[in-house]
């Protein structure tokens, strides 16, 4: 044990030594510092903003004068999705999916105003993160401090006598591994900022427990792989031009390629493809503004019969407002079911997608990365899920309006003369079926349930990676 | 002859070292993946639009009936427009991953249509493709990098370099062929594969000779830089870590910080407001008194303020009327923020001149009409094509013609930029 200490111990030493090592550390810190600031302020502010607007939407809405309440099933509402805690270390789709969807009746719109769409063009590594910088750039940090640490003893010529003085080869990298964790621990410190102030703004410790977590299992991958490297290949040079190499592989290019067998093998049908499959569909339903459609006979002789009266003029309900409120849900029935098979679609896609995880451990972090921060496609899914919720609960409730408070008479007669049209109104109180709202992320234990696969995925690569490192360990020789 | 036989020598020498071919044959094999998947993309492309084609076609087919006068048939009949890829867009899918190329649209007020987004999965747009015009501008680099940082050191490690210096004549322009056979050879595999690519997909010869330009220069720049740094009298390592900055300055921190820099010194309205403004105009329309409506449509279109309204019932051209007039009252903001994104655009095409990875995938989505400029003409194009359904109905609602739906056969058809 002590043997392993003082080779960590040396090895730091060595480090401090190094004018390379001291600028790579430093240049990391400064780059994660100034990103992990910037970061925080521009979601701060976009949360900001978003509250804002979305309070401003309330209240326009609450505000509306008397009216024909379909009016206000038209007139519609504006939810907008405002940014996990967590966003500051990992913004996810946040910037390449929309912010704000407007909500009316009878249609699902999509949700629009993504950040991309608007800002300046770099091309994606430009939306440059936290997470980003530790996904992609800590492994070069740790390429450069660890792929000399046994090559370097054996160029030197020290390796024959340490491991003369009755050093074993597993006590050599258990040292020198000690010496790379205590470092990538250190690494991992600014996180905990970022993290402080999520948890300040209503994130679970549990949550950060489990970013830090993954974050320190997929840079333990890295410190094995080094290792492993540098006790494989006889040469530091080689050792450095190895790793870099797979740094490029597994960082940039083996994510995107996933993304293009992905694509290509599993397709999910856009939103216009899926509408007009969907309209089809609908036709068979019934137009709602039509009270008259044969499609609603069926509800118009049950509610005569109910009432036990002849004609709708005689019913106590407003008929037109009972067809509204029923087609309204039918209709909600198939939109949903197609909703919910694109998102499905689009759910398979992605597991397709990280299936390629065996090839690269960076899709395994970044999926975790940003289930946990409450950034991906399951809480995209899920605005859009709650976003259709509230549409529903306030158009049924303008639609309950319109049974109960406007006359079938001044309904019908609404478009004879100004008077009437006045007339076919109802109280702005009715407005009211509005409820506050505000997009929450899914409690921790959903989130990280979400991403056991990516969590198996990144344990997988450990045990591999460490299972190859003890191995070659044991048959370290000069 | 000399030169002749020095560039022969060192080409034999190149093609034995074994570290080289593999990086040539990784290159060769990666850049020909990158097109491969890109074709198919833009044949996936293709094949969507034609099958939104026929299926909307089907769908006005069913709704016909319901066609009963020109409002209804305004009301009731879509329209496809869409962004076709061109013919270089195989190598740099750009935007289209990001920025809706396909709008279903009707003649209802254009703002609330127009920034409909029907893109794919988030999750795939975050990654990004693997395209061309990626691989090249920031994969490509770092395999110059990794060719060509150790020229010296690993001839001295391999003892040969005191022998090589004294028996070259000029040692400098030595060094210097080496590094031009390695990235010449890489170029070429860049190259081979793009134009294989091209002729397949009937590319015009003037864009991949353009592509191709653009691609060598930007070799000749890593070249140098690499030449240059890794002409000093320092430990491999030192000038690895020197160049992969220069790299990660160019191609991720410098793009980074641009972007917010620019994002927060050409600030455009949030896209919601748009939305918010045109519906508010459009709903406030049913209390309005008609007359006022009418007066501001009339403001624009003069030619039809001889129309007598009738005054209470329902009526298609105040209801299209305020439908324009609803577009025209967000005209300001919408222009705003389309002229911001533009002037956005525009600052970033002159920073990226400092950033040559971005400025080289911007000049190939450029070439492939895959840019953000790009999907604003096709926005402009669908705002056009709006503009021409309202020319082809407001004759028919305002000087009463009768309905015919023989004439809806004369409905101005979308054509795509080309």
């Amino acid at each position: 044990m002590k043997s392993i200490l003082l080779i960590a111990a040396s090895e730091w030493r060595y480090w401090l030594r190094s004018h390379l090592a001291l600028a790579a550390a430093l240049i990391f810190f400064v780059l994660i510092i100034a990103v992990s600031v910037l970061t925080a302020a521009r979601m701060e502010a976009e949360k900001h903003a978003r509250s804002h607007q979305q309070a401003e939407a309330e209240e326009t809405f609450l505000a509306q004068p008397d009216r024909h309440p379909h009016r206000m099933v038209h007139y519609g509402h504006y939810l907008f999705r405002t940014p996990a805690p967590l966003s500051i270390f990992d913004p996810g789709l946040d910037t390449v999916t929309g912010q704000s969807i407007f909500l009316e009746g009878h249609r699902q719109n999509t949700v629009m105003f993504a950040e991309s769409s608007a800002s300046a063009d770099f091309g994606g590594l430009s939306w440059l993160s936290p997470a980003l910088v530790y996904q992609l750039f800590a492994p070069l940090v740790i390429i450069l401090l660890g792929h000399g640490c046994i090559s370097r003893e054996r160029e030197s010529s020290v390796l024959t006598p340490l491991l003369a003085m009755g050093i074993s080869g597993h006590q050599l990298i258990l040292g020198k591994a000690l010496a790379l964790v205590s470092f990538t621990v250190l690494l991992l410190l600014p996180l905990i900022a970022s993290g402080a102030i999520a948890l300040a703004n209503g994130e679970s410790v549990v949550a950060l427990l489990s970013l830090f977590g993954v974050y320190g299992a997929y840079l333990l991958i890295w410190v094995i792989l080094t290792l492993l490297i540098s006790a494989t290949l006889s040469k530091r040079s080689t050792a450095l031009g190895a790793m870099t190499g797979l740094w490029i592989g597994f960082c940039l290019v083996l994510p995107s390629i996933a993304v293009n067998i992905t694509t290509d093998a599993k397709t999910v049908a856009g939103k216009i493809e899926t509408d007009l499959t969907m309209l089809s569909d609908l036709r068979k339903l019934g137009d709602g503004h039509n009270a008259n459609d044969p499609a609603f006979q069926q509800l118009r002789a049950d509610l005569l019969k109910q009432h036990d009266v002849e004609r709708i003029e005689d019913l106590p309900v407003n008929f037109r407002g009972v067809v509204a409120m029923a087609s309204e849900e039918k209709l909600t029935k198939v939109l949903n079911e197609y909703a919910e098979s694109r998102m499905l679609a689009e759910l398979q896609q992605e597991q397709h997608l990280l299936d390629y995880g065996l090839l690269t451990p960076v899709l395994a972090i970044a999926s975790a990365s940003r289930a946990i921060a409450g950034t991906d496609l399951a809480h995209y899914h899920h605005f859009q899920r709650e976003a259709e919720a509230v549409r529903f609960d306030f158009v049924q409730g303008l639609n309950r309006a319109h049974v109960e408070e406007l006359s079938y008479e001044n309904d019908i007669n609404r478009n004879k003369d100004e008077a009437s049209w006045q007339r076919a109104r109802i109280d702005a109180s009715n407005w009211q079926v509005l409820e506050k709202f505000e997009f929450q992320t899914t409690n921790i234990s959903e989130r990280v349930s979400t991403v056991s696969s990516s969590i198996q995925m990144l344990l997988l690569w450990m045990l591999i990676a460490f299972g190859a490192l003890l191995w070659r360990g044991g048959k370290i020789k000069p | 002859m000399s030169t002749f036989n020095a560039l022969m020598r060192e080409i034999k020498f190149t093609a034995r070292d074994r570290t080289v071919v593999f990086w040539m044959v990784t290159v060769l094999g990666l850049s020909a993946i990158s097109l491969a998947f890109g074709l198919a993309e833009v044949k996936h492309q293709q094949a969507t639009i034609q099958q939104l084609l026929d299926a909307n076609q089907q769908e006005r087919d069913a709704e016909f009936e319901k066609l009963k006068d020109w409002g209804s048939a305004a009301y009731y009949t879509f329209h496809l427009t869409y962004d076709a890829p061109s013919d270089f867009a195989f190598a740099a899918l750009g935007q289209r991953d990001v920025q809706p190329w396909k709008h279903r649209i009707r003649m209802l007020a254009l703002e609330g249509q127009i920034y409909e987004r029907d893109v794919g999965n988030p999750s795939i747009a975050l990654i990004g493709r693997f395209d061309f015009a990626f691989f090249t501008a920031f994969i490509v680099p770092l395999v110059l990098i990794i060719l060509l940082y150790d020229l010296r050191a690993s001839e001295k490690t391999a003892g040969r370099y005191n022998l090589l210096e004294a028996t070259v004549g000029q040692s400098s322009s030595f060094w210097f062929l080496r590094a031009a056979v390695r990235s010449g050879a890489l170029f070429l595999c860049l190259i081979a594969t793009l134009f294989i690519a091209g002729m397949i997909a009937g590319t015009a010869v003037s864009k991949l000779l353009l592509a191709g330009l653009w691609v060598l220069i930007y070799i000749i720049f890593w070249t140098v830089i690499c030449f240059f740094i890794a002409a000093w009298r320092k430990p491999g390592s030192v000038i690895l870590m020197t160049l992969i900055t220069v790299w990660v300055s160019t191609a991720v921190i410098l793009p980074a910080l641009s972007r917010l820099a620019i994002d927060k010194l050409v600030p455009v309205p949030p896209g919601a407001d748009i939305l918010m403004m045109q519906r508010e105009t459009v709903n406030d329309a049913w209390d309005l008194p008609r007359e006022t409506t009418m007066n501001a449509f009339f403001e624009e279109h003069p030619q039809w303020s001889d129309y007598q309204q009738v005054e209470s019932s329902f009526e298609w051209q105040w209801y299209y009327a305020f439908q324009q007039v609803g577009d025209q009252k967000t005209r300001d903001l919408s222009t705003a923020y389309q002229n911001g994104r533009l002037q956005r655009a525009d600052i970033a095409a002159w920073v990226s001149l400092l950033a040559p990875p971005s400025l080289l995938e911007r000049s190939l989505q450029a070439l492939a009409n895959t840019d953000l400029n790009t999907s604003i003409d096709y926005e402009e194009s669908v705002r056009a094509y709006h503009a021409a359904l309202r020319e082809f109905y407001y004759p028919k609602f305002f000087l009463n013609q009768p309905f015919d739906k023989a004439l809806l056969k004369n409905l101005p058809k979308f054509e795509p930029n080309q």
